[in-house]
């Protein structure tokens, strides 16, 4: 079957049974995408599916061909982070890491959506993801983090498209 | 955990979908969203050779109200897309109110309502791994013969957990079902069998279509109060749905009160409509109805809350309901 | 770089983590990120039993399966181990019982998850059941069928200390306050899974890749178990995520991955599922505290008298540093000259219990600072006031031979006075809403290391080379807690450099020195002081070379913004890599070393179990927790903490802030929502949908403040910010929850029915005697 992911069109030989997760990260090596629990509670596996985020964990792979899939490794690259991502690193929203990817991908529905959302929908767009380590505020921080930088970046591009 | 090995049948039409479940029978589960059916799977409480994958069926996934033709919402709509309907939060919002209190964003960008409302039913004793169930020698419901919920007991308990159906009760929702004979309507509160074990009175080779909303239930007040431990991610411990018509007078032209995860089905509270009609506001009146749904709410220690609790709870939140539909809802009014 | 107002360039200032990047773009691994060509996967077989004999297991069906390359049970490895050197009871699998639902009978490698989860289903298991012990004060009345023939009535370890006159300081007492509190199982829930991978290497050496905070204690196990010498094992700790205690000593799946590896010669990787992390353990244990407290008129506490008991579980794991730890922190956060402590560590037939964030001083924290708040009730003192007037003098030795050098206490409690608003607060909202304070401390790491020895407990090697490049070796593990990057603030600070200039090589058993391991909050304090101790060294080797050029003495070189310059004379200077190629050319190689060992006047007392408590240093937390309670669903709504925590110095303000909120999240969770549910020794909600660790929209805002006391002997005067502020949190809402409605719940975590019932138990009693029908009036505890 083929998968894009992260603007990569990649063919896997996959069971019928393979969960989109386990493609991911054992297929495509792209191990970013963490499975934290066992029952869709944790929110760690989230991507972005034509830019809504999901649980990789209980999604048949089969089910999403040609689908347009972001993991964490397409929000950004080494060369420039997301604003998304700077966040996260910057303000203390990823401490273990390990719930990291699955934070970012919902921050970055959110953002795509609603560049500029209040406090409550902030916690509300979160509300599907696990953190063991921040006691979410620094998530928060980061999330604010992030916002700023999106201001910022699309007013030095208004120029730019005039 | 892993999966059992199963195929996975892609539909082309309903039709075709309701043939493959009819020659599979009871090898076939149909799945949508999968944040039901896969942690089941993985826990092997079903081990289906096919599942009938309804998502690519694009036209269940559609949505579409007229003040004339009431509501219609396709089985694979996601709770997402249903909240983010136009309209939806204004016409009804009891059911609004209810798919909001869904799990978190995630997974109701994920789950589809018909997957809400045929959602297996849900037991501590039930709601666990192989391993563990295998430990305990399984139980009425699975692998077993005893309910650890009613020893001695030949009845299965386990908690009908969703929050869409009570309030699409209050609604006289109807369902759409396709069968090999074509397509049949049934009312929502004629769909739930209040047996842990037989949950929904749709046949092997039934598929769930959508569900429809009169259109004279558009604009009811309404609220849901849910018990839960968090403000996401969880199942309900008890679930109030309360929607009504109250005209211009503060008078009660038509009510309905349903609950949710206190007995193996969603359940309307059949006296509360008989007590609400025609009458106005009163907090004693009100107390009244959240007696009657106590009566209703029949909880066992099928999930981490006590009985005790989450029967008082279902009356607080009745109460509670009644006063934000009717009394607050008036005053605002 | 600008010069900040302490003098320092980098330690003070918000940092983010060095390894942040790795982790924003998915591109860092963890165990179970990792694989290897050839690699087998690998189940554990556990018991459905909770006490059973094995009569015999069969394997041969299990091995007759296409895929499976090789099983592997109790014979295969029978050394035991254990944490500490006197709880050697865990083998690799069980040998003759199992112990818990869920202990470890067997396991099996093969080619895919799939086929090894059918292999244990064709292994056949014969017991013969036993009874069981699920209930702590139950397991100690027992008179037979122990859980372990050397531990008889089912007692682990019991220790008996008095200290001070207790008989005596409760005689002297104008008010009197005892009672029983309860503690519920809660487990750290780590959002990463465990995870091992054992490589099997082609020169027959074992390399493991382990989720671990221990990986110096887990090569000594590794070593042992599988009849290795430590030299031919390596251990390498990748990314972990999360550990919290979790992780801080041997697991199950550790020593069966290197089982198999070492059985098959293959690479086997283990990861569990949620259900077997919880099956696996090692959180805070149930824990029953009888707790008597004797206070004078004037607020001063005159005697403690305390009986805890801790359901351990089936193996000895930390146990008796848990029990320790409670008695040993219980009394010596305040001035207490008199205390009586009698600890018990029972055994019963469940998942081991272990070293849980705040390890030992949580649950004795609840019960005290509780107790406290009913005392200043009933003196009618203000709650604060009254910590206020128990205030430890520092520099002192506690009754308890602890011996406290730093104490940020009394500006931790100032500072929440102001920024709570305590003073219009406490007493004076409407009837359901609240404020409530509590005190908490905890150990910079043990004074005294587990395995008993005079060698540093933390040594780390630093190179410089031709490149300039400054390489640290250190064995400190990184979890999250963000401690690889305080190690690279102090020796750039040091160093004057860069944190670019840094490299950072940790947690590898063949490359870095030892480092016992990131438990008890020990890294920032040891392998701070080990790496500032090595990067003076080494600063010092380079501007003795440098000095030399100049023909001047070193003392007047400093090093700063990436130069060695002279203090006077600014021409007299040298850029970093100029500095290094002048002082290779002087001493031939850049190497230098540092060690940390505590001082002989840290390690506490004589008597029997005084090894455990002692710290080089204490840090301290104050809490205010505002609430809102809804009577009529007993719900509970915390609006808002203020935490205030004493850590010192904090190097690092960013990853300081993130640790003291993380404690009080967890504080809240343990405190309103989070229980592990027994029923005859199964655990009914083995997931993280029904073990409810806080989502976002439940969980309270917090403000972190940082209290900066400048220990004599922390780094930069640097010591604990990860785990001391948890245990202030659920006092803190519970004595809320008293302020607000009136009753007091000695019960964690305090549910809503708790609180429903104790309020009818209240009216009642209000209805006994009518005569008032004030908002709050005096009741007593409910838990009995």
């Amino acid at each position: 079957m083929h998968l894009q992911v992260n603007g990569e069109d990649r063919e896997i030989a996959v069971a019928p049974n393979r969960l989109l997760l386990d493609a991911l990260r054992e297929d495509l090596g792209l191990t970013g995408s963490k499975r934290g629990c066992d029952d869709s509670s944790c929110g760690c596996c989230a991507v972005l599916v034509d830019g809504t985020p999901i649980l990789s964990c209980v999604a048949l792979a089969a089910s999403y061909e040609r689908r347009e899939i972001i993991t964490v490794e397409g929000l950004g690259s080494l060369g420039e982070l997301d604003p998304v991502q700077e966040g996260y690193a910057e303000m203390g929203g990823a401490q273990c890491g390990y719930c990291t990817p699955g934070f970012m991908i919902a921050t970055k529905a959110l953002l795509d959506r609603n560049p500029n959302p209040t406090m409550d929908e902030i916690r509300e767009a979160l509300s599907g993801n696990l953190c063991r380590c921040t006691g979410y505020m620094q998530i928060y921080e980061s999330v604010k983090y992030a916002i700023e930088k999106l201001r910022a970046k699309s007013a030095a591009q208004v120029p730019a498209t005039r | 955990m892993t999966l059992p090995a199963f195929r996975v049948l892609q539909p082309r039409t309903v039709a075709d979908a309701v043939c493959i479940l009819g020659d599979y029978g009871s090898d076939a589960m149909v799945i949508a969203g999968g944040t039901d059916v896969i942690p089941n799977l993985q826990m092997r409480l079903f081990t289906p050779r096919v599942l009938v994958d309804v998502k690519p069926l694009h036209e269940l996934a559609e949505i579409a109200f007229s003040p004339r033709h009431g509501l219609r919402i396709g089985a694979t709509a996601t709770l997402t897309n249903i909240l983010e309907t136009p309209l939806l939060r204004k016409e009804f919002p009891v059911l609004a109110g209810a798919i909001g209190t869904v799990a978190g964003p995630l997974q109701r960008n994920m789950g589809t309502i018909g997957g809400n409302l045929c959602l297996e039913t849900r037991c501590r004793w039930y709601n666990q791994s192989h391993f563990w169930r295998q430990s305990l020698g399984g139980c009425l419901k699975k692998d077993g013969n005893i309910c650890h919920v009613a020893p001695g007991g030949k009845f299965c308990w386990a908690a009908w957990s969703g929050d869409s159906a009570p309030a699409l009760l209050t609604l006289d929702a109807e369902l759409e079902i396709a069968s090999p004979l074509g397509m049949r309507r049934v009312a929502l509160c004629d769909f739930y069998k209040n047996d842990g074990m037989d949950r929904i009175a749709l046949a092997r080779n039934e598929l769930l279509i959508a569900v429809h909303v009169p259109a004279h239930m558009a604009g009811r007040r309404g609220v849901y109060h849910k018990l839960r431990v968090r403000d996401s991610i969880d199942y309900p411990l008890a679930g109030v749905a309360v929607s009504m018509e109250v005209d211009s007078a503060g008078i009660c032209k038509d009510a309905r009160v349903a609950l949710s995860a206190v007995n193996p089905a969603p359940m309307l509270v059949k006296q509360a409509s008989e007590s609400l009609i025609g009458k106005t506001w009163s907090l004693e009146l009100a107390e009244r109805v959240a007696h009657a749904a106590i009566q209703t709410g029949k909880p066992l220690t099928t999930s981490g809350s006590t009985p005790v609790y989450r029967r008082d709870m279902v009356r607080v939140f009745t109460r509670r309901a009644l006063e934000d539909t009717w009394e607050n809802g008036h005053a605002k009014a | 770089m600008a010069k900040n107002i302490n003098g320092f360039n980098l330690i003070g200032k918000p940092m983010a983590m060095t390894d942040a990047r790795a982790k924003v773009t998915g591109l860092g691994k963890y165990a179970d990120d990792l694989s290897v060509p050839g690699m087998l996967i690998g189940k554990i077989l556990h018991s459905p039993y909770a006490h059973a004999r094995i009569r015999c297991i069969d394997t041969s069906q299990a091995e007759a399966l296409a895929g499976v390359k090789v099983t592997a049970t109790g014979e295969d490895a029978r050394n035991p181990y254990g944490i500490l050197p006197i709880g050697h009871d865990e083998r690799a699998f069980a040998l003759g019982k199992a112990l818990y639902i869920g202990d470890n009978i067997a396991a099996v490698a093969a080619t895919s998850s799939e086929i090894a989860e059918q292999a244990l289903d064709l292994i056949r298991v014969d017991y013969e059941q036993l009874p069981a012990w699920f209930d702590p004060e139950e397991s100690m009345k027992a008179s037979s069928n122990w859980i372990n023939d050397e531990r008889p009535q089912n007692v682990e370890k019991e220790y008996h200390h008095v200290f001070g006159d207790p008989d005596k300081g409760f005689a002297e007492a104008d008010f009197l306050a005892e009672e029983r509190y309860y503690a519920g199982e809660v487990n750290q829930a780590a959002m990463e899974p465990h995870a091992t991978l054992a490589v099997w290497e082609p020169d027959n050496r074992l390399t493991v890749h382990s989720s671990t905070q221990v990986p110096f204690y887990l090569h000594r196990t590794i070593a042992a178990v599988c009849e290795m010498p430590m030299s031919q094992i390596r251990v390498i700790k990748p990314l972990i995520g999360g550990g919290f205690g979790g992780k801080s000593e041997i697991i199950p799946l550790e020593v069966a991955a290197c089982v198999l590896a070492k059985k098959s010669r293959k690479p086997v990787k283990i990861t569990y599922t949620r259900e077997e992390v919880f099956l696996a353990h090692r959180g805070r244990p149930i824990t029953i505290v009888y707790l008597k407290v004797g206070m004078a008129r004037s607020g001063k506490i005159t005697a403690v008298q305390a009986r805890v008991i801790q359901d351990g579980g089936a193996y000895c794991g930390y146990g008796p540093v848990t029990v320790l730890y409670s008695g040993a922190l219980l009394g010596a956060i305040y001035d207490i000259a008199n205390v009586q402590y009698d600890g018990f560590r029972v055994l019963t037939n469940k998942p081991a219990c272990g070293a849980m964030r705040g390890h030992g001083t949580v649950n004795v924290r609840f019960a005290f600072e509780s107790i406290l708040d009913q005392l200043s009730h009933q003196a009618g003192l203000d709650p604060l006031e009254l910590r206020r007037r128990n205030l430890l003098k520092a520099p002192c030795i506690t009754a308890n031979s602890l011996r406290v050098t730093s104490y940020g206490l009394p500006e931790c409690i100032e500072r929440v006075f102001e920024r709570s608003g305590w003073a219009a607060k406490r007493g004076k909202l409407p009837y359901g809403k609240g404020v409530g304070v509590a005190c908490s401390h905890y150990v910079s790491g043990a004074a005294n290391p587990i395995i008993r020895s005079n060698m540093p407990h933390t040594t780390v090697h630093i190179k410089v080379d031709r490149d300039a490049a400054v390489t640290v070796y250190t064995g400190a593990s990184e979890i999250g807690q963000g401690s690889d990057t305080m190690q690279v603030q102090i020796v750039a600070e040091v160093l004057g450099v860069s944190t670019g200039r840094i490299r950072l090589v940790a947690a590898d058993t063949e490359l870095t020195p030892i480092d016992l391991g990131s438990y008890s909050s020990r890294v920032t304090f040891m392998a701070g002081n080990a790496c500032l101790n090595a990067a003076r060294d080494m600063r010092e080797q380079i501007v003795a070379a440098v000095a030399r050029k100049f023909g001047c003495a070193a003392e007047d070189f400093e090093t700063r913004d990436g130069r060695i310059s002279h203090k006077e004379d600014q021409s007299r200077n040298l850029s970093f890599d100029e500095a290094v190629a002048v002082a290779l050319e002087f001493h031939g190689a850049l190497t230098a070393r540092g060690t940390y060992a505590p001082p002989e006047t840290a390690r506490g007392g004589k008597f029997k179990g005084a090894g455990v408590g002692p710290s080089p240093a204490y840090s301290y937390s104050a809490q205010v927790a505002e609430v809102t309670v809804d009577t009529e669903t007993g719900q509970v709504r915390v609006d808002k903490i203020v935490a205030a925590h004493d850590c010192g110095k904090a190097l690092n303000p960013l990853t300081v802030e993130g640790q003291i909120e993380g404690s009080v999240y967890m504080g809240f969770g343990q405190a309103l929502q989070e229980d592990m549910v027994w029923k005859d020794g199964r655990l009914m909600n083995p997931s993280l949908l029904e073990y409810r660790i806080p989502a976002t929209k439940e969980n309270p805002e917090i403000e972190s403040i940082i209290v900066e006391s400048i220990d004599p002997e922390g780094p930069f005067g640097a010591k604990e910010a990860g785990e001391g502020s948890l245990a202030a949190t659920i006092p803190a809402i519970a004595n809320a929850i008293f302020d607000a409605v009136g009753v007091r719940i000695n019960s964690i975590p305090i549910t809503p029915d708790k609180i429903l019932d104790a309020l009818r138990e209240k009216q009642k009693s209000a209805a006994g005697n009518k005569a008032n029908a004030s908002k709050k009036p005096v009741v007593a505890g409910v838990s009995r």
